[in-house]
């Protein structure tokens, strides 16, 4: 049983797995995540109805005329609404990770770089961060600003920032303390030339590979978040908040709960994938 | 060890002191402040200076900064905006609902996540790993208030097993002791409460055990297999132990140190993640009373709730920390710092 663990790990159990069921498997998520974001896009053109306006009508089942998943309880077209929908999710997901990347890779480099006591100091004001649950985290930013589309990015981004902060500080140590910022500090460059042009070039791959792969987790964030009632404010149309007011239906139309859900679910799984095959890569190719 | 426990114990305060004060200034020092918010709730001006003033916002921050952590320090978490009831009585009431909750959810968690971590990292890049890696993947990937949704549905709606709301059926009397009903059924000889409690707290706990059981396996799995590559486990191998034991006294063994900091780390995040399937359940703990205090802008509530999560956030992370120290000799004779 246990005795080829060993060799079966040397062989890549990942590795092995994908070579077998072929390319196609693996460009899949990707594929997903694209369809995604296409029908993001594509929103205004693809919806068949205004995903705001209502109606003063009976609701209306799957497969109606007219309605291919539906209304919900004000008439308003599902299929319009979960399209629409995709917008904040991709906007609320990817701008979050792409500001705690920033900050928190700018702070985590400056950190690392620095090293002594200023190093010390930057990491102790991230423990303290650290203490808060990130969601505790995330309703307190939101709590303190009131909800809007930008202010989730920003309590989404806040909750991931000791994530980035904490890796770029670990990497930024460990380049600092190599030859070649030896070398660059030796010929006289400023400290901040040496951040900028020698050590971050350096840390950047496996930043980003983290941060695809937290993706999922800001958009499972955010969804929580527009559930609470802490999102978007209605009635623009967001997955989260849908299911919140499917839920007052469950017991006529659960699909208008479970629809919106499921589009979270696929979401957040595809760009799990995507993210976990780029830190593959990144492990096997980036071993130094 | 000990020089360890005083120093981690010594710095406690200043962090509680910290977090106390990001909570203060994060509800009432950042734009969109209480007093704003309060002012738009009421019509008459008289009305809102009159309550404002009673509600000591009408000093400076730095004063009602002082009267803040004065009440702390007392143990006075204040008084709620909207009902005037004691802060520090309704968290006493709730907290133990949510603890009751995270324990529960931690149980499915271990036994799940575990299970399915040990039995792939029995056999890496077979099948079952490959599936079970899969399961784990999918879900991590699952809102957790969506997956709980789903589970109404199928075990409520559709099965009609299962309670969907509430923590004890309305027809049944409760007088809380100590608010843990498990204790309080022992305590006043009333057995029969705890069939509907757990009936009504399985869902929430599958709920949210289940969607962190995918990190814990992908956890187990990867220090399993990351042990078993060790040369003393080679050596072992080499000896012609049988590969049962060598899975079970050698590699498990020293696995396991990793897994219990991971599960440790996850209690403290189930205590603010339970938020959500308290939500979703209409499931009265203290996470609920958190969101619903944002909501209605209560903000003594919010305050008072999100501190006590946060210091039990802290108190938990450290135990578990002390309790690896402890646990692994090489790390007890570490000089300090």
């Amino acid at each position: 049983m246990a005795d080829s663990a060993g060799q079966k790990i040397a062989a890549g159990g990942v590795a092995s797995l994908r070579l077998s069921a072929g390319v196609a498997l693996a460009a899949l998520p990707w594929l997903v995540a694209a369809i995604f974001v296409l029908a993001a896009l594509l929103a205004p053109w693809l919806a068949p109805h205004d995903p705001v306006a209502g109606r003063a009508a009976p609701m209306q089942q799957m497969f109606s005329d007219g309605h291919l998943l539906g209304t919900d309880a004000l008439g308003r077209d599902t299929l319009s609404r979960l399209l629409f929908g995709l917008r904040p999710m991709l906007v609320v997901s990817l701008g979050a990770v792409a500001l705690a990347l920033a900050a928190g890779g700018a702070y985590g480099l400056v950190s690392g770089t620095a090293g002594g006591r200023t190093d010390w100091a930057m990491m102790r004001a991230v423990d303290i961060l650290m203490s808060f649950p990130l969601i505790l985290a995330a309703i307190l930013v939101l709590a303190a600003l009131g909800p809007s589309l930008f202010n989730v990015t920003l309590a989404v981004a806040v909750s991931q920032l000791p994530i980035f902060a904490r890796l770029a500080r670990a990497l930024a140590a460990g380049e600092a303390a190599r030859d070649y910022v030896l070398a660059a500090r030796a010929a006289g460059f400023s400290e901040l030339h040496v951040m900028l042009r020698e050590v971050a070039p350096n840390i950047a791959r496996p930043l980003l590979v983290q941060a695809t792969s937290v993706v999922a987790l800001a958009a499972l964030t955010a969804a929580a978040l527009s559930y609470l009632g802490l999102g978007v404010r209605p009635p623009a149309p967001d997955l989260g908040y849908m299911v919140k007011e499917g839920q007052e239906l469950l017991f006529i139309a659960p699909e208008q709960a479970l629809l919106p859900g499921l589009l979270i679910a696929v979401f957040a799984l595809a760009v799990s994938f995507c993210g976990d095959q780029l830190a593959d890569v990144e492990r096997r190719g980036g071993g130094a | 060890m000990i020089a360890e426990i005083a120093r981690r114990l010594a710095f406690l305060p200043v962090t509680l002191f910290v977090v106390a004060t990001l909570v203060f200034l994060a509800l009432r020092a950042l734009p969109g402040s209480t007093v704003d918010m309060l002012a738009s709730s009421f019509s008459t001006a008289g009305l809102r200076d009159q309550l404002i003033a009673q509600l000591g916002l009408d000093q400076p921050l730095w004063k009602q900064y002082l009267i803040y952590v004065g009440d702390l320090v007392r143990g006075d978490l204040g008084r709620s905006f909207i009902t005037g009831r004691d802060v520090a009585t309704m968290v006493g009431e709730t907290l133990p609902v949510t603890i009751e909750l995270a324990v529960a959810s931690l149980v499915v968690m271990m036994v799940v996540g575990l299970g399915m971590g040990l039995a792939a990292a029995a056999r890496p890049g077979s099948l079952l790993d490959g599936a079970l890696r899969f399961v784990a993947m999918t879900l991590f990937a699952l809102p957790w208030f969506w997956f709980g949704i789903l589970m109404i549905v199928v075990f409520s709606l559709w099965l009609g097993w299962l309670p969907a709301f509430g923590r004890l059926p309305s027809s049944v009397t409760y007088e809380p002791v100590t608010n843990f009903v498990l204790i309080d059924a022992i305590l006043t000889g009333r057995p029969e409460l705890i069939g509907p409690w757990l009936a009504h707290l399985t869902l929430p706990a599958l709920t949210v055990g289940l969607t962190t059981a995918g990190m814990l396996m992908r956890l187990a799995r990867a220090g399993v297999i990351e042990t078993a590559r060790l040369d003393f486990v080679r050596s072992a191998r080499m000896k012609g132990v049988p590969p049962g034991r060598v899975f079970f006294r050698h590699v498990l063994r020293n696995a396991a140190l990793g897994i219990l900091t991971v599960i440790g780390l996850q209690f403290g995040a189930m205590l603010g993640g339970s938020v959500v399937a308290e939500v979703v359940f209409g499931y009265p703990g203290i996470g609920r009373m958190m969101v619903d205090a944002v909501l209605t802008r209560d903000y003594a509530v919010a305050q008072g709730a999100a501190l006590v999560l946060a210091v039990l956030y802290v108190l938990v992370n450290l135990v578990t920390d002390l309790a690896y120290r402890w646990a692994d000799p090489r790390l007890r004779r570490e000089p300090g710092r």
